[in-house]
């Protein structure tokens, strides 16, 4: 019974106008308070529904008698209004077109975020970061016709007419990686920015010059946020479309050769709902069944990327 | 997660309301004024039409080919005082068919192939009967880049080899260059393609679809920019894109016989097909407008045709055309 007294008289002398300020709830916050949550939950909802509309739409795609999973996954040619279901020509030319676009957009944009954390002067930095703004801000489809009216006449000067088609996928690639740059740069820019001082102080102490230090010590203490960076940007990269609708080509092809057209999946994607074909035909299910593995790519490789990112949190706080 | 899902569906169903609803509003009862834009003079049997007294708006979509020529009448109609909005669509004569049969969003299909049994049918479920006008004819283009020098004539065998399992142009015709062949072709979903598939490969269009360096699409002017590209490209679509393009394109003759008026017209050229417009008795008389658009169309259209590129329909097409749009609107004006 003595801890329970003193309890009670502990509450009853408490000054009261203290309980009644943190007891009251006021009416409109709450209301403010559950607007928000509604749009919080709103936006998980479209999430949801997203979800359920592409595994569903797939559903019907995959339950077609002459769609199987295996020739699907496996199959080496894709034209599905003559019951051709292998996605590996779509597949092969987004992995082409991303991966030429991650050859120049990480190197470059590396280089772009090293000199803006390390070497640029303010007024250099006041310069450059605005101008990656405006790169940034270009929407893609000006970046198609960059591609189409710029890289590719520029590709077929410089290796040949015959040899390089006026649609290919290395043109697409290298405007996409030109797109991905500023995401690169900013990016990786607070990834280096964020490695402590002291690593570079100790450096400095230890002899190393500025340039040691840079690429001895910070990017390696930097580099599983550097990592993170470059997953996002190649799940970009992967999902572009207005740039590879353009440029890459508008007929599936199993080729590894960057200078010959090849479709990918969002370039096939646009062009099957731009062509409002028939909305109960296996050609119009297939988009969604493509959209599916699409978005079980980018958000595979973003998960991946956050988990590296989280790591990367830990290492230094 | 279940909860999530329901109140998904209802935003969804909600979302979904007015799209449904649009297809119930028809038939507004304002007969008086609505034909104010008849006028006494008329064209061919048609009554005169006066587009400054038109008004209202008009959706129309579909091929690609009959595209240029309806612009062209939009264009002219707005010049000449209508002041209604006009929407033209080039999705492909199937998806324009699809829009207006199945959807019903759209008042006017333009097609480059005649109307399907099954469409129909499906237009029946929404309360329509579509009827036929025939505005004119194309020659469809087998074109190459100018740069192509040794491609001048194809037989309606080449043809088919061209476009289907040849590797090479040498194995179409062994005095051509053992060069890959590079096809740009219309999309699935265009009524070029149908036709095209009917014409040479016999309805099949498997042959056409399993050929090496295949790009489609239904946009034109990207077919034109790739067979531009490369002297070993070939494609083909309506004339008019020709027409347009004849600076940088060569035209093939098929059998011998050129894509000209006098071959078109006498029949002899084999790749010549009819253009259409479609619509509906009664979203004629229920908007005027369509009813004052397609008897403008109908009236001016051989003024305009042969600028946009291609080759007026005969006069008993024509003809059939015209007794179509009186038998329509029968009694309302």
């Amino acid at each position: 019974m003595r801890p329970m007294a003193f309890l009670e008289k502990d509450v009853a002398s408490m000054p009261t106008q203290n309980t009644q300020f943190r007891k009251k709830h006021r009416l409109h916050e709450r209301i403010i308070e559950a607007i928000m949550f509604l749009f919080a939950l709103f936006s998980l909802l479209i999430t949801v529904g997203i979800v359920v509309i592409l595994l569903r739409e797939s559903y019907l795609f995959f339950s077609d008698p002459k769609v199987n999973l295996l020739g699907f996954l496996t199959g080496k040619d894709w034209q599905p209004m003559i019951d051709q279901f292998g996605f590996l020509p779509l597949l092969n030319a987004t992995f082409t077109t991303s991966i030429i676009a991650m050859l120049l957009g990480i190197p470059v944009g590396l280089f772009v975020a090293v000199y803006l954390a390390e070497y640029a002067s303010d007024r250099m930095r006041g310069i450059l970061k605005p101008t990656l703004e405006v790169l940034a801000g270009i929407p893609t489809i000006v970046y198609g016709y960059f591609a189409l009216t710029f890289m590719t006449p520029l590709l077929r000067m410089l290796f040949g007419q015959e040899r390089v088609e006026i649609y290919n996928t290395g043109s697409a690639g290298l405007v996409i990686g030109i797109l991905v740059l500023p995401l690169i740069a900013t990016m990786a820019e607070d990834a280096i920015s964020s490695v402590p001082k002291e690593l570079r102080l100790a450096s400095y102490a230890l002899g190393g010059t500025k340039i040691e230090t840079t690429f001895q010590v910070v990017i390696p203490a930097a580099l599983s946020g550097l990592s993170a960076t470059f997953l996002l940007a190649l799940s970009r990269a992967i999902g572009e479309t207005m740039v590879v609708a353009l440029a890459a080509g508008a007929g599936p092809k199993l080729t590894a050769d960057p200078f010959k057209a090849a479709e990918t999946i969002t370039g096939y994607i646009v062009r099957i709902s731009g062509g409002d074909v028939s909305y109960n035909s296996v050609d119009y299910n297939s988009i969604f069944a493509l959209g599916l593995v699409l978005f079980l790519i980018t958000f595979t490789l973003n998960l991946i990327s956050r988990k590296i990112s989280n790591v990367f949190h830990q290492e230094y706080e | 997660m279940k909860k999530a899902t329901i109140v998904m569906i209802a935003i969804l169903a909600l979302l979904m309301l007015p799209v449904f609803g649009a297809g119930s509003k028809e038939a507004k009862p304002q007969e008086t004024t609505q034909f104010a834009w008849v006028e006494e003079q008329g064209v061919n049997g048609l009554p005169g039409v006066n587009p400054i007294k038109v008004s209202g708006n008009i959706i129309t979509a579909g091929s690609s080919t009959v595209y240029p020529l309806s612009e062209r009448m939009a264009e002219r109609f707005k010049q000449e005082g209508y002041s209604g909005v006009i929407t033209i669509d080039s999705i492909g004569s199937g998806a324009g068919f699809e829009r207006f049969t199945v959807a019903g969003e759209t008042d006017i299909a333009n097609a480059s192939r005649a109307i399907k049994a099954k469409e129909i049918e499906a237009a029946k479920l929404i309360g329509r009967s579509p009827i036929e006008f025939r505005v004119g004819t194309d020659a469809l283009a087998v074109v190459v880049s100018n740069q192509n020098t040794f491609a001048k004539n194809v037989t309606k065998e080449e043809l088919a080899k061209l476009f289907s399992t040849a590797k090479n142009w040498s194995d179409v015709n062994p005095a051509w260059p053992n060069e890959p062949i590079q096809r740009f072709i219309p999309g699935t979903d265009s009524g070029t393609f149908d036709y095209f598939s009917e014409e040479v490969f016999k309805n099949n269009p498997e042959p056409m679809l399993s050929a090496q360096n295949l790009q489609l699409s239904e946009d034109d002017n990207i077919l034109v920019q790739g067979i531009k590209g490369s002297p070993y490209a070939v494609g083909f679509f309506g004339y008019a894109y020709y027409a347009e393009n004849a600076d940088s394109l060569s035209i093939l003759s098929i059998n011998s016989v050129q894509a000209s008026k006098a071959n078109v017209d006498n029949g002899t050229y084999p790749l010549a097909r009819p253009l259409f417009i479609y619509s509906d008795a009664q979203i004629m008389r229920s908007k005027s407008q369509v009813a004052a658009f397609i008897d403008f169309y109908l009236s001016y259209v051989n003024e305009e045709v042969i600028g946009v590129g291609y080759f007026p329909a005969n006069d008993e097409e024509l003809e059939k055309g015209r007794q179509t749009w009186l038998k329509a609107m029968n009694g309302t004006y």
